[in-house]
């Protein structure tokens, strides 16, 4: 076969062969879906231990005294970003 | 006077008298890091490939790459890589024992997998089949190549610049026409660096305001789909699994691509128990393949190769391949939309070459153009992801026929 040939076949099995693995990834995403959703359930969101978590553990009357004192101190430019408990 | 002519013979200086080519390949080694650095194309492989090319360059140096046929002995048999350093210096020996045997680029498709989330490609599955349609132009300027004189192998070479995809293209190139790896490695980086400009071209002349203003959000709400993702992560850990066995079936030369990128995409999804070799993968092991990967694709950049018709051709041939495939894309959107009720953005369809992240924030960025509530950056990102897929399907395709 002539080259010409070659590159016209290979238009036909490269374009045919790109479809259908892109439609088996449609296919196999969609199974593994719809597999998951049925035997595995939905994902358990577990709550990280951050910073955050021990902000909000804070009494909210002793986290405005903080931020007030915070505020006075220094007059207006600081910003309580981050409350610890040791 | 004996000694002043040592002195000079010593020196590179009758080197670049007798070949001016030397200071054309240093000035575009300088060029091109030019732009890597000022103007920021892609310079984490820009820069070591202009680098690479200098190297290359430089008379005595023993950095550039020698021709295939000086490695080999005859009868099947080639040098060592003990003879090859000693009797061509280091880089040939970093050539043909990282890059000739096509190790360096499955390795970089590993990294590319571990900062790769398939999320926004299972949630719009349906655009997946745009990274198809987006490999349109591989194919035609294939056959425009071998009209023009090129091998079947070369013009393949050639084409995949298309698929947009650099370790792609890189080792298509390896396995095909490994004296063209210089020009065609250059070609599929600028390119990809040139996104920002080719994607609106390509759109201005082939989309109209009405087709870029489709509302993808809004027509999720108005034709929602009835499939919900309950648990993702899990999803996301079987699909690199599932995908990689079930293509090794279709098309096995695309395993070393595939099977590479889907690991690192695996361990990604893992998660914290594997963190260590998803930060390997995705870090020091990506940034140093990236390294010699660019140094020697720079170093095969020598004056005699490069300085060379073919080159121009490449560089014509690189540009056609890239706006057909997003011409492609967009088309395979249009065809789409003339039996859909619900309609698709055709930057969906532009974005369906690989050149991933940036072609899919290019398309975005068009679609906010038109208008500033239309985000389609995750259905882009849909098709770009299938895109990497699609090229690498591709180049195993080329590979297997014509190798």
């Amino acid at each position: 076969m002539s080259e010409m040939g070659v590159a016209f076949e290979l238009l036909g099995v490269g374009m045919v062969t790109v479809f259908v693995i892109l439609a088996l990834v449609v296919i196999i995403g969609n199974l593994i879906i719809r597999f998951v959703n049925k035997f595995i359930g939905e994902e358990v969101k577990t709550q990280s231990k951050g910073s955050s978590n021990l902000t909000v553990e804070i009494n909210s009357k002793k986290l405005a005294a903080i931020v007030s004192v915070v505020n006075l101190v220094t007059k207006g430019t600081g910003r309580v970003s981050k409350v610890e408990k040791q | 006077m004996g000694i002043l002519e040592n002195l000079y013979k010593m020196t590179a200086i009758q080197a670049f008298i007798d070949n001016p080519g030397y200071l054309l390949m240093l000035a575009i080694g300088a060029f091109l890091l030019y732009l890597g650095i000022r103007k920021q194309y892609e310079p984490l492989l820009l820069v070591p490939i202009a680098f690479g090319v200098i190297l290359a360059n430089l008379p005595g140096g023993e950095m550039g790459v020698v021709p295939g046929n000086l490695i080999d002995l005859g009868g099947g048999h080639t040098k060592n890589l003990l003879e090859i350093a000693h009797d061509h210096g280091i880089m040939n020996f970093l050539y043909y024992s990282l890059i000739k045997t096509g190790f360096l680029p499955p390795i970089i498709f590993m990294g590319i997998g571990a900062l790769t989330d398939f999320g926004p490609m299972l949630r719009n599955l349906r655009l997946a089949f745009f990274g198809a349609a987006a490999q349109l132009g591989i194919f035609i300027v294939l056959i425009s190549a071998i009209a023009l004189g090129f091998t079947a192998k070369e013009a393949a070479s050639l084409g995949i610049i298309g698929g947009a995809d650099g370790p792609t293209a890189i080792y298509t190139t390896i396995k095909l026409a490994p004296h063209l790896l210089g020009p065609i490695a250059i070609a599929a980086y600028s390119y990809m660096a040139l996104v920002p400009v080719i994607i609106p071209l390509v759109v201005r002349f082939t989309c109209s305001k009405s087709e870029l203003l489709i509302h993808m959000k809004d027509m999720d709400r108005q034709f929602p789909s009835n499939l919900k993702i309950k648990n993702l992560r899990a999803v996301k850990i079987a699909f690199p699994i599932v995908l990689i066995i079930i293509i090794s079936v279709f098309v096995p030369s695309a395993v070393p691509l595939l099977g590479m990128l889907l690991f690192g995409n695996l361990i990604k999804e893992i998660g914290v128990n594997v963190a260590r070799l998803t930060e390997a993968a995705a870090g020091s092991i990506l940034n140093t393949a990236t390294i010699f990967l660019g140094l020697c694709v720079g170093a095969t950049m020598t004056a005699e190769v490069f300085l060379d018709f073919k080159t121009i051709m490449i560089v014509v041939g690189g540009f056609l391949a890239f706006a057909v495939s997003i011409f492609g894309g967009i088309m395979g959107v249009k065809v789409t939309n003339l039996f859909t009720k619900k309609k698709i953005n055709p930057l969906c369809g532009a974005t369906g070459l690989s050149a991933v992240p940036m072609a899919s924030r290019v398309a975005n960025d068009i679609a906010l153009k038109y208008d500033s509530s239309n985000h389609i950056l995750q259905y882009c990102m849909s098709s770009n992801i299938s895109g990497v897929i699609g090229s690498a399907v591709a180049a195993g395709v080329l590979i297997s026929f014509l190798q």
